[in-house]
């Protein structure tokens, strides 16, 4: 059952189209992850199904009501915006408080505390948030997002910029939301994260979904080629490449020059026979080549 | 709605600005009515021109609502919309609860802190003179009404909080000029403060006092309405 149904949508901001025609489906009790380069639209696509902005075109439910009566159901879904939106002169214990009565959260103080111990925040409760550390901010809008006990919950980058150790904490917080029962859609630029928590990957780039998958299927996509690595003497540079790529008469994909090898991205396995003898006509010394084991950040690249 | 209202109430207790108007308008009204509770002569002096008892204990509150009134209003809530969504903390507001409501609550939570303020010192007066001028109480209840309904309209509109805490100064001076002038003169350029503004509907019949809370409450809608579509 699918707990998010994105249809055609789009946002503009101006004459910028930052979403363009998104579709989307988000089913219940996975965790989503939303993968994109800084100003890719994450954080907009998530202020458009979460009402923070207005729609320009296309429609969406969530838990089955429509855009227009989005009131209904939120406080069924917990949001974590940017973290430069909090309640800087509230101690962290009434930010939630006030927050949690918004939210029809009924715990009481002390049930509060354990929240925030839950998402790391113990002995923060009486500070003022505006002397939180970032990491700090993070973790409070996670856990104003937890209150109301709901259903589906967003959250925009909640890693990004915080410590390693806070970040597996998140990690596993998400974890066990997900065992929970609950639905969870999250952005990250860090693939390596969203590699680790999510079932499903969705790649946007430039307001647009480039690609959908699990993990493995995002990193086993053969429509986007295959990675080999090329060690040689001289090493290959981006105008090799696309002379061999010009003889060959094949999409050949220059990706990086390392110290003692290239990386390069060919359509598929098939083509390397031909590449290493076009590469040995010309002259250079192969020493080894081999597939490289696609990495998420490859197929992100690639997007 | 019942939080925000109630945080938005309790806050604006919390502010120097507000602490010192409350005292400032609880002393005057004290002292005015301490003077004329004195001097019995005076109060059936101006009963025999026309004025009546009430008027004369509460004309020094009715006199701070409708000349200060705007400048009070808007020197504690000029912000009340716009500063949220500067902050971005309305995107936490918008996430958990309808745009509606937040409006409704910061609404009426301003109102009531208004109300409160005029009860304390009504309060006061109904102490030193011993009856509660219902008719008076109505009154600046209207005024307050239009009041806060308008700041909130200035408010949305205007997305930048400095800019509406200069245009707070400026309409808090000069709102009070027009109204009073426009009740009393028809030049022609100041018919539509006439009927805009709630100052000539202070005269006469009670009912007439129903005008500006409609006023008031279009504002209101309008304020809505754009905040409905505003991207925060
Ligand atoms: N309020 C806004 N007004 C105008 N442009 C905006 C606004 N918010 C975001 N954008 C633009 O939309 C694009 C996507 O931004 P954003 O959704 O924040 O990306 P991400 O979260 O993926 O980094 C960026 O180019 C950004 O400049
Ligand atoms: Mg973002």
């Amino acid at each position: 059952m699918s707990i998010i149904e994105v249809n055609h949508l789009t946002k503009k901001y101006g004459t910028t189209e930052v979403l363009k025609d998104i579709n989307l489906e988000i089913y219940q009790g996975e965790v989503f992850g939303f993968v994109g380069h800084n100003g890719a639209g994450k954080s907009t696509f998530i202020h458009t199904i979460t009402g923070i902005t207005n729609k320009s075109s296309g429609s969406f439910t969530i838990m089955g009501f429509s855009d227009r009566q989005l009131n209904h159901v939120k406080k069924r879904i917990g949001v974590m915006p940017d973290v430069s939106n909090l309640y800087e002169n509230m101690k962290g214990l009434n930010f939630l408080r006030y927050m949690g009565k918004l939210a029809g959260d009924k715990r009481n103080k002390p049930e509060l505390k354990t929240l925030m111990k839950e998402v790391g925040l113990e002995g923060a409760a009486q500070k003022k948030i505006k002397s939180y550390s970032f990491g700090m901010k993070k973790k409070i809008c996670i856990a104003q997002a937890l209150l109301g006990n709901p259903d589906l919950i967003i959250l925009d980058e909640p890693t990004s910029g915080i410590d390693p150790e806070s970040a597996i904490k998140i990690r596993d917080l998400v974890i066990k939301l997900k065992e929970e029962g609950k639905t969870i859609f999250l952005t990250s630029h860090n693939l390596d994260e969203i590699d680790k928590v999510s079932d499903r990957v969705g790649i946007l780039s430039d307001g647009e979904i480039k690609k959908l998958g699990t993990p493995r299927q995002l990193k086993e996509d053969k429509g986007a080629g295959v990675t080999i690595s090329v060690r040689t003497k001289p090493i290959l540079q981006k105008d090799d490449i696309q002379k061999l790529s010009e003889k060959m008469n094949t999409d050949i994909i220059f990706m990086e020059a390392k110290r003692d090898s290239t990386l390069l991205q060919v359509p598929s396995e098939e083509d390397l026979p031909e590449v290493s003898k076009k590469i040995i006509q010309s002259d250079v010394h192969l020493y080894e080549m081999k597939i490289e084991e696609r990495s998420l950040e490859e197929v992100f690249m690639n997007a | 709605m019942i939080h925000i209202l109630t945080r938005e109430f309790l806050e604006s207790f919390k502010s120097v600005r507000s602490i010192l108007i409350i005292l400032f308008i609880t002393f005057v009204s004290y002292q005015s009515a301490t003077f004329i509770d004195s001097n019995p002569g005076l109060i059936q002096e101006i009963v025999k021109i026309g004025g009546e008892e009430g008027t004369v204990y509460t004309a020094a509150i009715a006199l701070i609502v409708l000349i200060l009134g705007f400048l009070f209003v808007f020197a504690t809530s000029h912000d009340l919309i716009n500063k949220e969504i500067e902050l971005k903390t309305m995107r936490l507001l918008v996430t958990k609860t309808s745009r509606v409501q937040i409006m409704v609550g910061k609404f009426l939570g301003t109102l009531l802190f208004w109300v409160a303020t005029i009860t304390i010192s009504f309060a006061v007066i109904f102490i030193i003179s011993g009856s509660w001028f219902l008719k008076d109480y109505f009154h600046s209840f209207v005024f307050l009404f239009y009041i806060v309904s308008f700041v909130v309209l200035v408010s949305t509109v205007f997305t930048k909080s400095k800019l509406t805490m200069f245009l707070g100064i400026l309409f808090g001076i000069a709102l009070p000029i027009l109204g009073l002038a426009s009740a009393v003169s028809n030049n022609w350029y100041l018919v539509p403060f006439k009927y805009l503004l709630p100052y000539r509907y202070l005269e006469g019949s009670i009912a007439l006092m129903f005008v500006p809370i409609v006023i008031g409450a279009f504002y209101f809608l309008i304020s809505v309405f754009i905040m409905q579509r505003k991207d925060l």
